[in-house]
């Protein structure tokens, strides 16, 4: 914290000689006796660490040799810490926020939301009509999520393994990722798929291990407009995809297909984008759908059948 | 509420910086609220605040940090009242800009708040997203939601919710014969896409959630709702049945069950998973089942675990 209030004080910078022996911490260590290699170190430390907090500290180096870091400066221009003097939020944009802010669950995005809700209402805290009255939440389950999303902000490639079903063991995947899509409720990776040179979209309840940030980046540009294609490439599948089933009328399957379902001659028409959760879902109303077509899903609902009822001791 | 964990060093100090902003900005705030907007407990608050007073601007050439360079609070007034007020400040007044992961975290909120009919317009949503754009140091991953078009039903709900009246609606609850019902509408939740009113039920004369997919015929009624005010309770707590349900599946099957576990009681032993739960309706088990495929059997109660042995055979027999 002396660092940072010393940092943005200073307009040309301050030394690392300067900063350790004046700021507040550095000083006092200095005083009794501490090596200047160890100071240093925890120099190098603290700027990493408040660096990984946003906050932007500034190296100006040596003009004549910008390698040369012996008589570098260093400060935190305020311009690039300190929200725009010019951005103020209404009181209805602070209702909204405070709406979106609150969507998340228990996880990693919810302290972020919270922690950025609180910076803004530091700005004057408005809202003089909160949203009530309704409830959104995203829940976020996906261990993967993080490492994905610090890996596309950074636009480095990642590897992980990835479990397709009907497949004994998962294999690794080099991906450039690009942006991170919830979809019918799962969450999914968008990116470029190193091993096929083509985009891909994953499934991130199917990444059974952890996710690995490898040295190599991308040209972030990579990223821009990649969350449309992601959600147009999923609309491709599901209107390629679908399904003719006999529903029972009056049935949760009914009801639960009805929001999706076109009509067709002989029952209804319904889109999907994976056939393997497609088929969980109508394995779960057992009598209430049959599948007509294609076989392919057909085999898969009968197979989950066949197996669910074999574990419960057979058909009566 | 989250939970008040512990604070580590990095944390501690993100929390620093908001938190010089956040006191100016209040002028003078008890300690109560001020932990509460922080998530902490009111004595990490009081540390913090104390903190605050040996953080300032450099000694000047081997001279101590005189007191107007150094942050200071107004002692009395936080040791006998608990209230915080900032005398002396020596930078960090604005507050900082939003890291690239609190402007994505807001952002992919915002996309599902601009899911519910009537709350902010396009113009509105425009020019927040400019704003949080340019107010965060970075580019922020890209978290995009994949939003259902809103039909009918939702539309009036959300309408009667802020018009104050009652609705009625035919409702279809899973395997039982549909109802009428007259509903106060107090709260609509939103999760997975799927949208839940919860309300004050006239025909149960008490509070419950109802799935907006199982609606239908709905109206608004001209009735004023009574219970609109009405503390809603936690909507999950509303499901806990009285039956009681043991299933058992590989522990890496886990994450397919999601929510289904939230409530359950988790036993692993070499790699199988036992949990037991309360459930509203055996019945339901059976789904359950029949979606995970053989990888999730039920044990418990015996007559749910023989429904989902005939709800399979009968699904199976509809292709012989």
């Amino acid at each position: 914290m002396n660092l940072v209030v010393a940092l943005i004080a200073t307009d040309q910078g301050l030394t690392k000689d300067t900063i350790l022996t004046s700021v507040a911490g550095y000083r006092e260590q200095s005083e009794s006796g501490a090596s200047k290699d160890a100071l240093e170190k925890m120099f190098e430390r603290d700027k990493e660490s408040l660096r990984g907090l946003g906050v932007p500290i500034e190296t100006i180096g040596d003009w004549a040799d910008p390698d040369d870091l012996r008589e570098a400066r260093y400060r935190v221009p305020s311009a690039e810490y300190e929200l725009p003097e010019d951005i103020e939020f209404t009181p209805a944009e602070q209702a909204l926020l405070t709406l979106a802010g609150g969507v998340w669950s228990e996880s990693s995005m919810s302290d972020d939301a919270r922690s950025g809700l609180r910076k803004i209402r530091a700005l004057g805290d408005l809202v003089d009509e909160p949203i009530i009255g309704f409830s959104p939440r995203l829940s976020l389950r996906d261990p993967a999520f993080p490492a994905l999303q610090q890996a596309i902000e950074s636009s480095r490639v990642v590897t992980f393994p990835y479990l397709k079903p009907g497949e004994g063991a998962p294999r690794t995947r080099r991906v450039q990722p690009l942006a991170l899509v919830e979809y019918e409720g799962r969450w999914h990776v968008f990116g470029i798929d190193l091993d096929v040179h083509a985009d891909r979209t994953f499934l991130l309840a199917r990444v059974v291990g952890p996710v690995a940030l490898t040295r190599a980046s991308f040209d972030p540009a990579l990223r821009e407009g990649a969350g449309e294609r992601a959600l147009a490439g999923l609309d491709a599948v599901a209107e390629r995809n679908s399904a003719l089933l006999e529903v029972n009328p009056g049935t949760e399957a009914a009801l639960r297909l009805a929001r999706r379902a076109q009509p067709a001659e002989q029952g209804i028409r319904v889109p999907y984008v994976d056939v393997h959760i497609f088929a969980d879902e109508l394995a779960s109303y057992g009598p209430e759908v049959r599948v007509v077509e294609p076989v392919d899903l057909r085999d898969r609902v009968i197979d989950r059948l066949a197996a669910t009822r074999d574990l419960h001791g057979g058909a009566a | 509420m989250t939970a008040r964990r512990p604070l580590v060093a990095t944390d501690r100090a993100a929390l620093m910086l908001q938190l010089v902003p956040y006191l100016i900005g209040k002028g003078e705030v008890s300690l109560a609220e001020a932990a509460d907007e922080f998530d902490v407990s009111p004595e990490q608050m009081r540390s913090m605040v104390e903190k605050l007073t040996v953080i300032g601007l450099p000694g000047d050439r081997g001279y101590w940090q005189m007191a107007n360079d150094l942050f200071d609070i107004d002692w009395d007034l936080l040791d006998e009242r608990d209230l915080i007020v900032i005398t002396n400040s020596v930078g960090l007044e604005r507050a900082p800009k939003l890291t690239a992961r609190e402007a994505a975290a807001l952002l992919a909120g915002l996309q599902l708040a601009r899911s519910i009919p009537g709350v902010g317009d396009t113009e509105l949503y425009a020019g927040l997203l400019a704003k949080l754009a340019r107010g965060a140091s970075g580019t922020p991953a890209e978290v995009i939601l994949a939003t259902e078009p809103v039909d009918a039903v939702r539309d009036l709900v959300s309408d009667a919710l802020r018009r104050g009246v009652a609705v009625s609606f035919t409702y279809k609850a899973p395997d039982a014969a549909p109802t009428t019902r007259t509903v106060d509408p107090v709260k609509v939740h939103i999760a997975s896409g799927q949208w839940y009113l919860q309300g004050w039920c006239h025909l149960r004369e008490a509070m419950r959630t109802f799935h907006l997919d199982r609606v239908s015929d709905l109206e608004l009624t001209g009735i004023p709702s009574t219970h609109a005010g009405e503390q809603a309770p936690d909507w999950f707590d509303t499901d806990a049945g009285d039956v009681v349900a043991r299933i058992r599946f590989a522990e890496d099957v886990a994450p397919l069950l999601g929510d289904y576990l939230d409530r359950a009681s988790i036993d692993t032993f070499e790699g199988v998973t036992i949990a037991t739960m309360r459930v509203a309706d055996e019945l339901s088990l059976r789904r359950l089942a029949a979606r995970r495929g053989g990888l999730v059997e039920v044990l418990e109660p015996a007559a749910a675990r023989r429904a989902v042995a005939e709800w399979a055979e009968a699904g199976l027999a509809q292709y012989r």
